[in-house]
């Protein structure tokens, strides 16, 4: 596959386009929580010092500086707050428009503004409920030595309950 | 050593969808900044800060400071360096700006910043943007371009303070007729109330006028010790007082409120207490209505107006001239576009403009002054307050 005007890129994959975050061992050390994504669980680290759950996940506490980690379940099921449904100036990769975006009461753990997936537009309304919806992405080609292996990766978006 | 610092000059690019390189953009806002003060020759500068937020991504261009320094002739001694923070980024450089020559670690810095945003293809534009929130979590939720999230803001501040689709296209309304008399401004057309109503959707409660474009350009502005200053310029001193600038959050999942937002009282704060000043105190006011909303909850937290209350006031005429604190006089993000490191550094531009007594459109006898930006996912608001006494 060539590129018009950059021919050298020819089919080169390129981390500054990626719009997913990398997941391997090799290039994130939070890797647990997207191999945790791929049992249909939503995980984060609490800290077995001073019991915080801080979200994203981390390798450092940042309420009293442990490192001493352990990762925990999160609620997979939440209640939707308010709903946006973006028409125009929808990104590349994120499907025809509209693009519908809710904020999620996650029981109480944090309020997260996240992707709505398998929703009609119009369908989704505050007080409904909504399920973690893991979905399979691009892989990355990734050097291992003088191979390259092509490295899975999932994501994840939450879906009406229904 | 803790002196007085002053702003002696000032001057922007025209801004709006522009032919040319960010090379090119640098260059003009230099030009318009020395042309506003004659006085000052690149050879009084001995420090540069050049604010840009997405030089790598749409001009694959790092280490942009010394090469702003070779294009606009300053040879810098001090200081030479860039200065990010998206959207604040041009804002910020000011802050560090003022913290060196108070500290006298320099004397004559210029603050310059701009962008390049639109690429040859403009879904490009829209993806980079990915990188503008926390890439990994919240980009790659689809949260590109900002809409959405200030839609949820709008929606949320309709419901709890009875605020209406009327006070968001006031607005528009107001900052769009300020900018006719900004010849440098992207939009330089009046609309009317029934325009604004009637504008085409973004992300509902949002449509066109209510959010600001996509834009290129570039701003510059001459930071200079009291004392040099007197030296430097012939016009009226306008000093800067104080500033705050503040970070609570980053990530979506860690807004404390999406109505109220604390980092920006936290900075407001700040810059009230170390400039002397309270919020009645100011006369001229810029600041980051990137969106109508934003506009709106920020006269509540800088303290003009009751939380809540923003709404009537915008409607009441009250951030419009005449009123009690005058708002986006040279037509601010919604009329002047927002090439992200040029913003900060167009809102000192206008007050210092203000304070010396030749803005475009006067308000009479401004004294005191102030600019606010909010950068990121709502993630940090920086805020600085303009005197004519230091």
């Amino acid at each position: 596959m060539s590129t018009p005007g950059i021919s050298v890129l020819d089919g080169k994959y390129m981390v500054t386009m990626d719009m997913f975050p990398q997941q391997s061992r090799e290039f994130n050390q939070i890797y647990p929580f997207f191999e945790h994504l791929k049992e249909g669980r939503f995980t984060t680290t609490k800290c077995r010092e001073c019991g915080a759950e801080p979200f994203p996940p981390r390798v450092l506490c940042p309420e009293c500086l442990s490192t001493n980690l352990d990762w925990i379940d999160w609620p997979t099921v939440g209640t939707v707050v308010e709903v946006t449904e973006e028409v125009v100036g929808v990104p590349l990769g994120f499907g025809k428009p509209p693009l519908v975006h809710a904020l999620v009461d996650l029981q109480g753990k944090r309020t997260f503004f996240v992707r709505i997936i398998n929703c009609r537009e119009g369908e989704l309304k505050p007080g409904d409920q909504v399920k973690l919806a893991v979905f399979d992405i691009d892989p990355v080609p990734q050097e291992m030595g003088r191979e390259v292996v092509m490295v899975p990766r999932v994501f994840y978006a939450f879906e009406p309950v229904k | 050593m803790d002196r007085n610092v002053c702003v002696i000059a000032g001057g922007m690019s025209k801004w709006g969808v522009r032919e040319g390189s960010q090379r090119d953009f640098f260059q003009e806002a230099a030009k318009a900044c020395y042309d506003d003060n004659p006085l000052v020759k690149p050879k009084d500068i001995d420090g540069l800060l050049v604010a840009s937020a997405y030089t790598e991504r749409t001009s694959y261009q790092t280490h942009l400071a010394p090469l702003v320094a070779e294009y606009i002739g300053v040879k810098p001694k001090n200081v030479c360096a860039r200065v990010e923070l998206l959207c604040a980024s041009g804002s910020s450089a000011i802050i560090l700006a003022f913290a060196m020559i108070k500290s006298g670690q320099a004397d004559v810095v210029m603050v310059t910043g701009g962008e390049k945003l639109y690429t040859p293809q403009k879904w490009e534009v829209f993806y980079s943007e990915l990188a503008s929130v926390d890439h990994d979590w919240d980009g790659s939720q689809g949260l590109g371009l900002p809409p959405p999230v200030f839609a949820m803001v709008a929606k949320q501040h309709m419901k709890q303070y009875g605020t209406k689709k009327e006070h968001l296209a006031q607005v528009s309304v107001k900052n769009r007729r300020n900018a006719v008399h900004n010849p440098n401004a992207q939009f330089r057309k009046a609309i009317t109330m029934e325009e604004a109503m009637a504008a085409r959707m973004i992300v509902p409660p949002l449509t066109l006028f209510d959010c600001c474009p996509i834009t290129d350009g570039a701003a510059a502005i001459i930071l200079a010790a009291e004392e040099k200053a007197k030296e430097l310029t012939d016009r009226p001193l306008v000093y800067i007082r104080g500033t705050g600038q503040a970070s609570v959050n980053n990530m979506s999942a860690n807004m404390p409120t999406w109505t109220t937002w604390e980092a920006l009282k936290i900075a407001a704060k700040q810059a009230y207490t170390k400039s002397r000043v309270e919020p009645k105190d100011i006369d001229v006011a810029m600041t980051h209505d990137c969106f109508t909303i934003s506009e709106i909850i920020e006269m509540e937290d800088l303290g003009f107006c009751e939380k809540g209350e923003g709404g009537p006031f915008v409607a009441d005429g009250q951030t419009d001239f005449g009123g009690k604190v005058p708002v986006n006089t040279d037509g601010g993000l919604l009329g002047c576009g927002h090439p992200f490191g040029g913003t900060g550094i167009r809102q000192g531009i206008e007050v210092m403009k203000q304070l010396r007594g030749d803005a475009a459109q006067q308000v009479p006898n401004a004294a005191i002054g102030l600019t606010h930006n909010l950068s990121g996912f709502i993630a940090a608001h920086t805020v600085v307050i303009y005197g004519r006494e230091p």
